[in-house]
Order: C-alpha cells, then structure tokens, then sequence
C-alpha cells in the first residue's frame, strides 16, 4: 500500500470498489483519516467522490474491500449502525425532513441521544416534559453554533440554500459524531458564504472535537481548508497529500485541465 | 338524524381510520386493516360462541355476555395481531411504496379465503348469534369512545415523543434517517403493529355488535373504505382519520332521504374530497389557524402553540 501515514487511524477505507453494473464506481481507494485532521476529496464529476461517502456511511454495500472505524470493520454495515457508531453525514442534494421545522430536523439529530422512560413518555410526566425541553434547547443550541437560530420554528423548505446546508450541518452534529462526513457543503453558496462556511467549519471542529471529512469542488476552499486532499478521478485515487503537493502533481492537473495528448486529438 | 347504531359504527369508523394512519404516520402505505380486523372478529365470534366458560355460569345475573370476556377478548386479539403483525411485518415491510401496499392486499385476501374454506369459521354462511355483553346500542358507543379515546391518546402522545419525531422523519426521507441513527426497520416494525392491535381490538367489538360475522367483513372493499377515511380526513395527524372515519360512515345513512340520489352524492363526496382538499380535510395548518383562537393551555397540550426552545429556556 501507498499510503500509511499515522500509526492508529480514525478511518481506514482500504481497497474499497463499487461496481454498478458495468461501471466501476469505486476502484481499489484505500486513503485514511486521522484523528482531528480536516481531509479533503477533490474530483471531477462523476470521480465518485459520493459512491465513496455512501459506502462509508452505509448507504450502498461495497463490491469488495473494507472499511475500518478505530480498527473495526463497519464494511456493509447498516447506516443507522455507522451513524451511531460516531460517523455523522451531511447530503450533497441535501435530504432534509421537508414537513419538519428546522428545530425539528436538529432534534432527529438527537435521536440517540434522546432517550426517555416509556411510562414517563406516555404519561408526559414533569421529568419529561424537563428532559425534553432540554433536548429543544439543546437542538436550539446547534441551529445557533451555525448561525440560523432566529428560524428555529420555520419550516426547514422555506430556508435559502445556504441555510438549508447550514441545516443539515447543525443536524449532523446532533448525532454528537467524532467523525463529519461532509458531501459538497458549499454548493450553491457565493463567495461570501463559502468564506464563512470554511471558518464555520474550523470552529465546529475546534468546539466538537471533530474529524472531518469533505468533499467538495471548489479548489480554492479545499486548498486553504484542508490539512490532507485525495483527489479521485474515474473511481481511482490519483493523488494523496498535503494541498501544496497535490497542486502540484501530474496526474491531478491531467484530470482538471486534460493533458496535451488529449487536445490534440 | 344520528341514531345510536349509526354513532357506534362510526366511532369504530375512526377507530380503523387510525389503524390506516399509524403506518402511514412513517411512510408505509398499507391496507392490511381489514385482514387484522377480520382476525380479530372472527377470534370474537369463536371464543364468545364456542367456549363455555367465557360466557359466565349459570349465576351470572341476566342473560349478558360477561364485560370481562369481552376485555379478554380484546387481549387476545391483540395479542395475536400483535404477533402476527411483527412476523408477516418483519417480511413484507422490505417491499417499498406500493409494493407493500399490494403485499398487505394480498395478504388480506389470503385471510379472507382461508376463512372462507375453513368449516370452523362457518365458511361463507360465518357465524351467528354472538352473545351480547351489552344490551342497548348506547353501551356499545359508550364502550367504543372509550376504546376510540384511549387510541386517540395513545397517537397524541406518539406524536409528541420520540417515536413520533422518529416516524414523521422516516416518512419524509428514509435515508437521511437513517444516517441519523433511526432504526428504520424497527420503528416501521413497529406502527405496523400497532395498526394491527388496533384494527384487531376494533374487530373483537364489531363482532359482538353486528351480532354476526363473515368473511365478508375483511375484503379488499374494506381495505379501500378505510383508506378513503384517512385520504378524506387527511393524513398528517391523527385527527383527519377520525374525522374521515366518522364523516364517511355516517354519509351513507344521512343520505337516505334522498333515496338512490345518495349513492352518487356519496361518489361525488369521494371524487371532490381529494380533488379541493388533496392533503385531506385535517392538515397541521388548518389546525394552527383554528387553534390560534384557543386558549394557550389547550394549543400547547395539543402541541400546536409556536413553542420555541428560545422561549421555553435560553437565557
């Protein structure tokens, strides 16, 4: 293998494929995150970049190959598994629960955590009336660590795109995970908001001790962003390191800009 | 106009209303109601006719079927809805959208052709002459508010708690709940069951009220009536199918005086419901527009009030 960096991995995708048919999805990608490291994957359209995120969280089972959390296979492993073992997800498409409020997307985040005595529940007792008016603050808490607490009550449809990400962002940190698994989340978002989506990511990093894992396209956000990148392109890992390196690399300014090769013909 | 008869088959009307909506409440469209309620009232129909004991001896003052078997009527209906519902659920809940939809028919006309061909249901003749535990209709409504009451609280409660939250969040995208850690097969699991213990508790009081039973009274109609309860009444709360259940029950007998009119009025409610009102009559909103008039006190028990974590506790 090409790639080992730390001795003890947060995450460890190892040979993973995906097959669809005849198209190979995912082919042989083995990277690894670090605790506390933001890790970036750049690529073109169609790189599958998402397939990969998807195989990690659960949603679609890999051809062949593993994945590891803290040395433990989760390969195929359930999403409500993967999510309640640490790993918190946001969608590229954003997956929103549309006849909720934005308060009550962030409290299915909660979910896990959210727990009460049956009886107490059914009763609506005074312990559980407390208990989830915690949990509400506690929701009210996360959709303001993103900035969109004033929309609380709204429902989460009649949000920008932007607040939608913010949404989903604050969502997946309810499910208090160790690792975030964030799918393009400044798609659709000018310049400004990306800016202030890098530095919002920074700080939920720092505030929830998270590891972080994204995707995204834009290149100059990644560079500043990220503490490692792996760039995929047609299923394969083309290239792993530092931003600087990755610039820099061959194969990665073949795959953005096409080789020379290429336009002649 | 409303006689007594008419107010209990309505009441047992919204009760099956609601055994439609609680797997609809995340998601599943199933018509199996109508299967769970024809077990239930054919488990009545043999218990309370064949076995001696249930009926109270000798002593027992008058001729009344005890309330007691009655009630352990519905424990064992509920009980073995309960568990069949878990096992066939555990199956047909993989099927997706209308799928499981005509996996639940299917199953509900299985039932209905075994019944059909077994001599101890009493074939297409059913059975007859189910003892009575109450005398006047107005027992029966009584009895059956309680029952409708009981479930109405059951869902009022369902909605405001986490299985609720969990349910209204895997009806409107089953992926991203269960990125959020919700078991989705189970909480599935378990409206499905649910629906079950409700339709077979219902079936056990029809029973005895309609004095009779056959395999007539779980077929694939009954699966469309019902479902036209919660698509009239709405499906977003537990309030459209009980109206749903009421109103359309009771339509058909209002609608007598205007003789062979009534049938046609009836499809016109059927086709014009849906078609003005396409989320049904009951939605969230129009329940928040009537309840900004009510006391604050009522609103928040209701859950309808516009409460904010912001209000209820940060500083």
């Amino acid at each position: 293998m090409s790639c080992r960096p730390g001795p003890s991995p947060l995450l460890a995708v190892d040979q993973l494929s995906c097959r669809f048919g005849g198209l190979v999805a995912v082919d042989q990608v083995s990277l690894q995150v670090q605790p506390g490291e933001i890790f970036g994957l750049l690529g073109p359209n169609g790189a599958g970049k998402t397939t990969l995120f998807n195989l990690i969280s659960g949603i679609t089972r890999p051809s062949s190959g593993a994945v590891h959390w803290k040395g433990m296979a989760i390969t195929g492993a359930p999403s409500h598994r993967v999510a309640a073992l640490g790993l918190a997800r946001t969608f590229q498409n954003l997956r929103l629960f549309s006849s909720l409020s934005c308060l009550d997307n962030v409290r299915v985040g909660l979910h896990r955590h959210s727990r009460q005595p049956k009886l107490q529940a059914l009763l609506g007792t005074k312990a559980f009336a407390k208990r989830e008016a915690e949990l509400r603050r506690q929701a009210w808490h996360l959709l303001e660590s993103v900035g969109i607490a004033e929309l609380a009550d709204r429902p989460s449809t009649s949000l920008s795109y932007g607040q939608r990400r913010r949404l989903e962002i604050a969502r997946a940190l309810a499910c208090r995970p160790e690792l975030l698994l964030l799918d393009e989340p400044a798609a659709g978002m000018n310049t400004t908001e990306k800016g202030e989506l890098a530095e919002l990511i920074r700080r939920i990093r720092a505030a929830h001790g998270l590891t972080i894992l994204i995707i995204e396209h834009h290149v100059p956000l990644m560079m500043q962003l990220c503490d490692r990148l792996a760039v995929l392109n047609f299923g394969r890992r083309i290239a792993l390191g530092s931003p600087l390196e990755v610039r820099r690399d061959p194969a990665v300014i073949e795959a953005y800009l096409g080789s020379a090769h290429q336009e002649e013909s | 106009m409303i006689d007594t008869t008419l107010l209990v088959q309505m009441l047992l009307g919204a009760l099956l209303g609601l055994s439609v909506y609680l797997p609809l409440a995340c998601g599943q469209l199933s018509l199996a109601t109508p299967g769970f309620y024809a077990i239930g009232g054919t488990l009545a129909a043999l218990l309370s006719t064949r076995v001696r004991i249930l009926a109270g001896g000798e002593s027992a003052s008058g001729s009344g079927y005890p309330i007691t078997s009655l009630l352990l009527e519905m424990l064992l209906a509920a009980v073995l809805c309960g568990v069949l519902a878990n096992g066939i659920g555990a199956v047909v809940l993989r099927l997706r959208g209308i799928y499981l939809t005509i996996a639940t028919i299917a199953l509900v006309e299985i039932l209905r052709v075994v019944s059909l061909n077994l001599t101890i249901t009493g074939g297409a003749v059913g059975i007859f002459s189910i003892p009575q535990p109450f005398d006047q209709p107005a027992g029966y409504a009584l009895f059956t508010l309680g029952l409708l009451l009981l479930v109405c609280w059951l869902c009022q409660r369902l909605a405001f708690t986490r299985p609720g939250l969990a349910m209204a969040a895997i009806r409107d995208d089953e992926i991203a709940a269960a990125s959020q850690g919700i078991a989705i097969e189970r909480w599935k699991r378990l409206a499905f069951v649910l629906s079950a213990l409700v339709a077979g508790v219902c079936g056990v009081v029809a029973a005895h009220f309609l004095n009779a039973w056959n395999p007539r009274m779980g077929n694939f109609d009954a699966s469309i009536t019902t479902l036209a309860f919660v698509v009239f009444g709405g499906s977003r709360t537990w309030i459209g199918p009980v109206v749903g259940g009421l109103a359309l029950t009771a339509l058909p007998e209002l609608l007598r005086p205007v003789g062979d009119l009534r049938l046609i009025v009836f499809g016109l409610v059927i086709l014009l419901g849906p078609s003005l009102f396409p989320q049904g009559l009951i939605t969230p909103e129009r329940l928040a527009a009537v309840a900004g008039r009510l006391p604050m006190s009522l609103r928040q028990w209701l859950g309808l009030g516009k409460v904010t974590a912001q209000g209820e506790g940060t500083p």
